[in-house]
């Protein structure tokens, strides 16, 4: 006994020495990760009933999520792999209401005439309803009676109460939540709505019948908040927007973006959602040609599949869309994108899989069973084998109650991850050492001398921001490969980024040449669907410092994280029917975690030093000409150009060919590209060709489906160049053929 | 007021006992939910549709109210008869539709009117409250679904294979047996294992949040350990742990008092899948299923109990319209 009095007293103070986080079940200033739900859709979801998801509701989607086994709408068993903290059912507001009419005999709108007949012509109303909603949606008519408050209401209230019975507060949180269903030319500008309090939503919630714009959703959303109800708007699925989540100048119903369209989205939308079931939202390899694990899970894809139609790659993604943002807050003075991360489902079963060993789909019939699944069914045009599962959201909040979790998503303090557990903290400041790591209290540290992932870096306080990033491993996946740091940044209208190894496993050296950490290999057994953890790491952190940091520029940083490669869950899939993994898809995964982002805004002072080129105004009130169709076939067709980019002093050539191609030649991989010129180092080196074409005073090419022009000034003798992304700056000029390309070596010929 | 002659009382728990004969419920339910179909199915009893559209002074009422709930100033003369002519519009359009069949084969409307029987289901089974002694008994009968999984306060010593590699385990179990002949070193346990990320204690853990945090791995192989003393090694996703269980808490099951809310919940979701079982089983019955003689070549998903082949089984994908009305 006595032995045991002495073990203890000398095992507590270590015990509480552990680093930095306090007991999970009090509440922790330092905050802990708790790991959710943001879009789940049960059969009450008009589409998820479409697809064979008919019997089970909100509740039983709560049940799934704190651990029991609840029934796939096929018939067989599923439980999720590690309960959640915390859920909110979106189920599609549109449909809400509709189910219920006339068939609670208790409610008050039964007592109402209208009640009264609905209850008597109850199926037909079904049938009109549907008809109606059809045709109005198609007219953008939408009949008011469908959408009164007693109707709607109802299935909303019931929503509730599922949420209200099933949240326990420091255990399980369960939200009020539903989703915003706009899909106007079968682009998809959903959104998912999350309340505080449950005590506090509205009668009915705002649905894409009333309006399709989401500017009017985010003026309802200001609305209700002036009423006291506290509510957050998640994007979703910007890689299904085919361009139009994240726009630059007008927005899809053609009004143009300015400050007050940026502040209402920074005030409403104040998250986005970067993986789900439905692909990840990230980037793109043709957006991020230099991020060598930007080809990760990418679903191609508009719903419904329409005809002759292809999704446009820029508009799509977050990280651009975080860069457009910086760049509109340098070249206009406001910023839209300001946007936190999370991950979501987006599971129309009711139940979501969450990890590559558990995936039963998300599609009620139509990927629900193996061989279906495996044979890359084509589920409304998407083969089904491209579906990954669902990412997961973690929120770094005080504790498991709605007010702590919802404060943490208001703030951005939120993290996406894609399916697995990973932990992710990240921290800017202007004092971090390295030498704080070294403590126990480092978190501590890190709150009170900067700003956690989803703030604004303090002005500035030295030479250049530190981060302090720290991951930990999900204990039942994957160890750790990498942190990475993702920065954007601004200046004279374009923007550039750069994906920083910061901490990675094992004893790799950079390479040389691009500074890059080399990939980690892989433990994966491809016919055997296993891996092993003896490579990678259970934990990693470091204090970065941005060696390339200008007070004068906007930016951002957000960390990402990199698991080692595990088998996907095609090749699981494949080894369990004993056939080869599907090559459409990677056999290979390497699961991550992304942060949301840390912004630094120059002051009005700084911003003065940053070097910009004139804009097209400046250059046409000192006389410049802009040419026409006829003077840009002059100068280019059937000629080679060299141009410079004087943001960056990047040079090359482009080869105006006769037949409406061209080739863009000598493009330096040492300098950064701006946004939106495609894989240019890749083509310039294939000698790869692209179509241009000369119209309407513009030279306009296409890159990944959106369409960028070019108007070319002449002032005196020289020809400048405006790209139409590029906010109203001329950055580009043309030149004589340069005596040399490098800039490793000064060498003056003239001067030996 | 007196107590009531025991006659009056045994009769009264007689009808009591029999007022709460879920087979009576059942009937109700399933004599309800017919009844009502019958109701709001009144088309082959009825003559068909002219086409008159009545609207009454109730409508009016009706719309004027939708109109003011909005927050708006009252309908103009203009904009009631802008939302009667839209009413009009709906019907003529249904009307029009149903005369087209457009209802008819359409498997939306077939499973929204699916659905609806279940919420109508549903709203029966609402209806029913269980009394106390209800709701105790049926607690009684299925308490193990109230199970306490097992719980554990408990200290842990790492070894880290981030800094160990390959040595972690061997490391451990070098630590336990200086642990065990009391050889801990000068500067206690400290200098025994490495700095954990997280925790060094953790007090009063169920078997699902050491599961959520280490991994269901190590959970089963904590809770198999004998408390009061360091053992191991255990691995967990992160590495290999020496534990020291303070105390553990076998599963149990609580009292009723202690979860009668929980039981209440699962009396009335258990309720609602009876009702709809049965009520199922009663409009089941009056069907007969025509099988074809073979089944067809594409049946991907096997017949379900019973003598139903359901053509509705078969996955509805890519001619489906839904995506003009959102969705996914």
């Amino acid at each position: 006994m006595k032995s045991t009095t002495t073990l203890k007293s000398l095992v507590i103070p270590l015990a509480l020495a552990a680093a930095g986080t306090a007991w999970a079940q009090s509440p922790n200033p330092l905050r802990e990760a708790y790991f959710g739900e943001t879009h789940q859709h049960t059969s009450w979801s008009f589409d998820a009933f479409i697809f064979g998801n008919t019997k089970t509701t909100p509740a039983d989607s709560y049940k799934y999520a704190k651990g029991e086994a609840i029934p796939h709408p096929m018939g067989y068993p599923i439980k999720i792999t590690t309960p959640l903290d915390w859920m909110g059912v979106t189920d599609h507001s549109e449909y809400v209401g509709v189910v219920q009419m006339a068939n609670d005999p208790t409610s008050a709108l039964a007592k109402t005439a209208l009640g009264k007949k609905l209850v008597v012509h109850g199926p037909q109303d079904i049938q009109r309803i549907y008809l109606l909603l059809g045709n109005s949606m198609i007219d953008g008519k939408p009949f008011k009676e469908l959408m009164q408050p007693d109707i709607a209401g109802t299935v909303w209230k019931r929503n509730n109460e599922m949420a209200d019975a099933a949240n326990e507060p420091g255990k399980f949180t369960a939200f009020c939540a539903y989703e915003w269903t706009s899909t106007p030319d079968n682009r998809n500008m959903h959104r998912n709505v999350f309340f505080k309090d449950c005590a506090k939503v509205p009668q009915m919630p705002f649905s894409s019948l009333e309006s399709t714009k989401p500017t009017d959703l985010w003026a309802w959303m200001d609305k209700q908040r002036q009423a006291g109800m506290e509510l957050v708007a998640i994007s979703h699925n910007a890689n299904l927007s085919d361009g139009h989540m994240f726009p630059i100048d007008v927005d899809e119903s053609g009004r143009p973006i300015d400050a007050a369209w940026a502040a209402s989205r920074d005030r409403n939308e104040r998250l986005t959602e970067i993986k789900q079931i439905k692909g990840q939202s990230e980037t793109h390899p043709l957006l991020s040609p230099n991020d060598e694990f930007a080809n990760y899970e990418i679903l191609n894809y508009l719903l419904g599949f329409p005809a002759g139609r292809w999704p446009t790659i820029p508009g799509s993604y977050v990280r651009q869309g975080l860069k457009d943002g910086i760049t509109m807050q340098q070249a206009r003075g406001f910023n839209p994108y300001k946007t936190g991360i999370v991950g979501g489902s987006d599971s129309h079963n009711t139940a979501t899989p969450y990890r590559q060993t558990n995936f039963f789909g998300g599609h009620a019939l139509n990927d629900g069973d193996i061989k279906e699944r495996m044979s890359g069914h084509v589920f409304a045009g998407m083969d089904v084998r491209f579906e990954n599962p669902a990412g997961l959201t973690g929120l770094w909040a005080e504790e498991n109650t709605r007010a702590s979790l919802f404060d943490a998503m208001w703030r951005k303090e939120t993290f996406g991850t894609s399916g697995v557990r990973i932990k992710l903290r990240f921290f800017g400041g202007w004092q971090y050492t390295p030498a704080m790591l070294s403590g126990s209290e480092w978190v501590k540290t890190a709150y009170a001398d900067g700003v956690p992932m989803g703030a604004d870096l303090p002005p500035a306080k030295g030479k250049a921001p530190s981060f302090v990033v720290w991951a930990v491993k999900d204990p039942t996946s994957g160890n750790l490969d990498r942190i990475q740091i993702v920065k954007g940044w601004s200046q004279s209208g374009q923007s550039f980024e750069k994906v920083y190894d910061v901490v990675w496993a094992g004893e790799r050296k950079r390479d040389p040449q691009t500074g890059k950490v080399p990939p980690i290999g892989s433990t994966v057994d491809i016919p055997n669907a296993t891996y092993t953890n003896t490579i990678g790491s259970v934990e990693l952190k470091t204090v970065w410092t941005d060696p390339d940091f200008d007070p004068s520029l906007d930016a951002f940083y957000y960390a990402r994280v990199l698991e080692i490669p595990t088998p996907r869950w095609t090749t699981i899939q494949a080894k369990e029917l004993g056939i080869a993994p599907p090559e459409v898809v990677p056999a290979t995964v390497q699961e991550r975690a992304w942060s949301s982002p840390i912004w630094f805004t120059p002051t009005g002072e700084a911003r003065k030093a940053a070097k910009a080129s004139p804009k097209v105004a400046d250059l046409l009130k000192k006389g410049a000409v802009k040419l026409n169709d006829a003077q840009l076939r002059a100068l280019l067709v059937g000629k080679s150009t060299w141009s410079q980019n004087n943001v960056t002093g990047d040079r090359f050539v482009v080869a105006w060919n006769a037949n409406g191609q061209r080739q863009i030649k000598y493009v330096n991989p040492k300098v950064p590209q701006p946004a939106l010129t495609g894989d240019v180092e890749r083509n310039a080196y294939l000698g790869l060709s692209s179509a241009y074409e000369i119209k309407g005073g513009k030279v306009s090419v296409n890159i990944g489906g959106a369409p960028f022009e070019t108007t070319i000034y002449k002032l005196g003798d020289k020809h400048y160049a405006a790209r139409s992304n590029e906010f109203g700056y001329a950055n580009y000029e043309m030149t004589p053929v340069p005596a040399q390309l490098g800039t490793e070596v000064q060498f003056n010929m003239h001067a030996k | 007021m007196s107590e009531p002659p025991d006659s009056v009382r045994a009769g009264r728990s007689r009808a009591g006992r029999w007022l709460r004969e879920p087979l009576l419920h059942f009937l109700v339910a399933g004599l309800a939910l017919f009844g009502i179909y019958r109701w709001i199915n009144p088309a082959a009893f009825e003559a068909p549709a002219t086409n008159r559209i009545v609207i009454t002074p109730d409508d009016l009422r009706q719309m004027s109210l939708v109109w003011l709930a909005q927050g708006r100033p009252p309908p103009t003369p203009e904009q009631m008869a802008n939302l009667v002519e839209a009413k009009v519009r709906e019907e003529v359009l249904y009307r029009e539709a149903l005369a087209l069949g457009l209802d008819q084969d359409d498997t939306i409307v077939k499973r929204r009117m699916a659905q609806k029987m279940d919420f109508l289901a549903d709203d029966l089974a609402a209806l029913a409250e269980p009394t106390p002694d209800e709701l105790r008994t049926w607690f009684n009968a299925n308490r193990d679904r109230f199970a306490q999984a097992p719980r554990a306060s408990f200290r842990h010593l790492y070894f880290s294979p981030d800094r160990r590699h390959a040595q972690a385990a061997e490391a451990a179990t070098q630590a336990l047996d200086r642990l065990r002949t009391g050889h801990a070193g000068a500067d206690g346990l400290a200098g025994l294992g490495d700095p954990f990320m997280f925790q060094g204690y953790y007090p009063d853990r169920s078997f699902d949040l050491v599961a959520k945090d280490f991994g269901a791995k190590f959970a089963r192989a904590l809770f198999a350990q004998t408390p009061g003393a360091w053992s191991g090694p255990i691995e967990s996703g992160f590495g290999w742990h020496l534990v020291w269980i303070d105390e553990l808490t076998p599963a149990r099951i609580p009292p009723f008092d202690e979860v009668e809310p929980e039981v209440r919940r699962a009396w009335i979701s258990d309720r609602r899948d009876e009702m709809k079982r049965v009520a199922y089983q009663a409009m089941r019955q009056r069907y007969r299923v025509v099988l074809p003689d073979a089944p067809a070549p594409e049946m991907k998903f096997p017949a379900p109990a019973g003598n139903v082949v359901a053509p509705e089984m078969k996955a509805p994908a890519p001619q489906m319209k839904l995506p003009a009305l959102g969705g996914l």
